[in-house]
């Protein structure tokens, strides 16, 4: 699996919706991210693709679409 | 001991009255303002002249007012209802609907006219000369009602917890004395002061002179912010749900090495899993670790037990606890199997439900010397009489930390002129908690709009009747749903459904 893939299938696991062809939702304005969700997923993307995500710089608009948080994970490795 | 809580606060006031009793922020709030604040507040109480005992509503978010607000209703013999200012605007109506408070102390300004109800507000409060001294007043005492937390029903309408100064009394001796409380500690106040999770850390730490480091919702929802503030609080008891300690986890510094000073995590509210309790023990080796659990019709918790390593050997999912001295937990059976119904009876066992007589009858038993109370928690008592817990029997969860009648959801999306048939349903993950709430929907007609307009239209509806940790995170829409023998919707095929992925 290619990193866009485990993060494609680490948000459908969240949120048991694909969004592999919407890569532009934004996750917290629709509410299918709340705070405890995003710690799971921050979670997930630290174990499943061996990043290391600085949680203390958290920005919710820097991971808002599936997309942003495919190009950050990109900048973190 | 202690025999009264408000005595006990005043006798912190005497002895160190420049101690500081809250920290909001930055903002320290010492013993000598609760208290002379509060008898001021208290004074103006008295002028109204109000019903004897009624109850008060205390509007707010999580600010020192708060607190000078619950303590003028106590000393003037009012009970005191919190009302967080992130609920939903028609939430105040329904509760003053059963509560028919006749004053409303607005720590924030009320988002909907109440009729009939004095107000006092945040800038009178402001402008009050405190005082020393507060004569004429009859405390909240023995049997009287001392706070009242409404909670999630079934039938849309939410129910009131009445918790006597003696409920809370056995509850604040038991917390003083089974958890090694330290000495005039820093305690984490993150809870809106609604869930009754909060009154874990308050009184114990006003009783005994410590200072409450308040984490307001904003900064909470702020990692960045979040772990900027939370070093500075030089915490000594941790006191949260399981998942906000999740989210501090994630931050490497979160340890013994960077917090010296914390030395006790305490949770409630939802199921402390395996995992959580022993990354925790390995960043904080020393710690006193406590799992606990409650209704908020036994006053916050009535088990409790430190998780050990060897605890942490021995099960797989964690015990709940060894239920407090005072109390007695007996196990109704179900089906002839170990797992019956937990029923609880004891001295911080709630006189019942505000206004509502027949709900307080379906819960509650006078047997004994103390009421009994059906939790409708399934649970069983494992080796060394420690209880487990095994889920419910009916369709109320917790969903972070939050209680929630799934019917209370599903009351309203049936007022929905769009749909037909719809029921909430909730998502587990492995560790037996709820992750996501989903609407299964059916709807009236044919839409002309799309899935998305759908969902924000029913959403909008929604908002003004439900908690906001009651919306629904999916809307899925279906052309029928599954159905029980009866012709009702069959909400456990659903919930099989969704977790069987």
């Amino acid at each position: 699996m290619t990193d866009t893939e485990k993060i494609y299938q680490i948000l459908k696991d969240l949120t048991d919706e694909d969004f592999s062809d919407k890569g532009d939702t934004n996750l917290f304005e629709t509410g299918l991210l709340d705070s405890m969700a995003t710690v799971q997923l921050l979670l997930e993307i630290q174990t499943e693709l061996n990043v290391d995500v600085p949680v203390s710089e958290f920005e919710r608009s820097e991971w808002a679409t599936p997309n942003k948080i495919i190009a950050k994970v990109q900048t973190l490795k | 001991m202690v025999t009264n809580i408000i005595t006990a606060i005043n006798n912190i006031y005497r002895t160190m009255p420049e101690q500081a009793a809250y920290n909001y922020l930055g903002t320290t709030y010492s013993y000598r303002e609760l208290t002379e604040r509060s008898n001021a507040l208290a004074q103006v109480l008295l002028r109204h002249n109000l019903p004897e005992q009624a109850p008060l509503i205390v509007y707010g978010g999580q600010q020192f007012e708060m607190l000078v607000a619950f303590l003028a209703a106590v000393k003037t013999g009012h009970a005191y209802i919190p009302v967080d200012s992130h609920s939903a605007k028609d939430r105040l109506l329904m509760i003053q609907d059963t509560a028919h408070a006749p004053l409303v102390i607005a720590i924030e300004p009320l988002p909907i006219t109440l009729p009939k109800t004095n107000i006092i507000t945040f800038d009178e409060i402001k402008a009050l000369t405190p005082m020393t001294y507060l004569t004429g007043n009859h405390p909240v005492a023995g049997a009287d009602t001392f706070y009242i937390i409404f909670t999630s029903g079934t039938t849309g309408k939410p129910k009131g917890v009445q918790i006597s100064h003696d409920n809370l009394l056995s509850f604040v001796n038991w917390l003083l004395a089974d958890f090694r409380w330290p000495h005039q500690p820093n305690v984490l106040a993150q809870a809106p002061f609604s869930f009754d999770l909060s009154v874990m850390g308050l009184y114990p730490t006003l009783v005994t002179g410590g200072t409450l480091q308040a984490l307001p919702r904003a900064i909470t929802e702020d990692f960045k912010q979040l772990f900027a503030l939370l070093p500075q609080l030089q915490l000594n008891v941790w006191i949260s749900t399981p998942s906000l300690v999740e989210i501090c986890l994630l931050l490497k510094d979160f340890n013994a090495e960077h917090y010296p000073t914390l030395t006790h995590f305490l949770f409630c509210g939802e199921e402390l899993s395996h995992k959580t309790a022993a990354t925790l023990l390995t960043r904080f080796p020393d710690a006193h670790i406590y799992n606990t659990y409650g209704p908020t019709e036994a006053t916050v918790a009535v088990t409790g037990v430190e998780i050990t390593p060897t605890i942490l050997e021995k099960y797989d999912r964690l015990p709940i606890g060894y239920v407090k001295e005072d109390t007695k937990i007996s196990i109704k059976p179900i089906d002839h199997t170990e797992i019956g119904e937990i029923l609880i009876s004891g001295p911080s066992v709630s006189k019942g439900y505000l206004n509502l007589p027949a709900k307080t009858v379906a819960a509650f038993a006078e047997e004994t010397d103390f009421p009994t109370y059906r939790s409708g928690d399934l649970g069983f008592f494992g080796p060394d009489n420690l209880l487990f817990y095994r889920g419910r029997m009916d369709f109320q969860i917790k969903f972070n930390g939050y209680r929630i009648e799934l019917e209370e959801i599903n009351f309203y999306l049936r007022q929905s002129s769009l749909i037909k048939q719809g029921v909430v349903v909730p998502r587990y993950n492995a560790d037996h908690r709820v992750v996501q709430l989903i609407a299964v929907i059916v709807l009236n007609k044919q839409p002309s709009s799309t899935e998305k307009e759908l969902t924000r239209s029913i959403k909008a509806e929604l908002m003004d009747n439900i908690m906001p940790y009651m919306m629904p995170q999916r809307f899925v829409y279906r052309p029928e749903l599954p159905l029980s023998a009866n012709d009702k919707v069959d909400i456990k095929a659903l919930i099989q459904e969704v977790n069987s992925q």
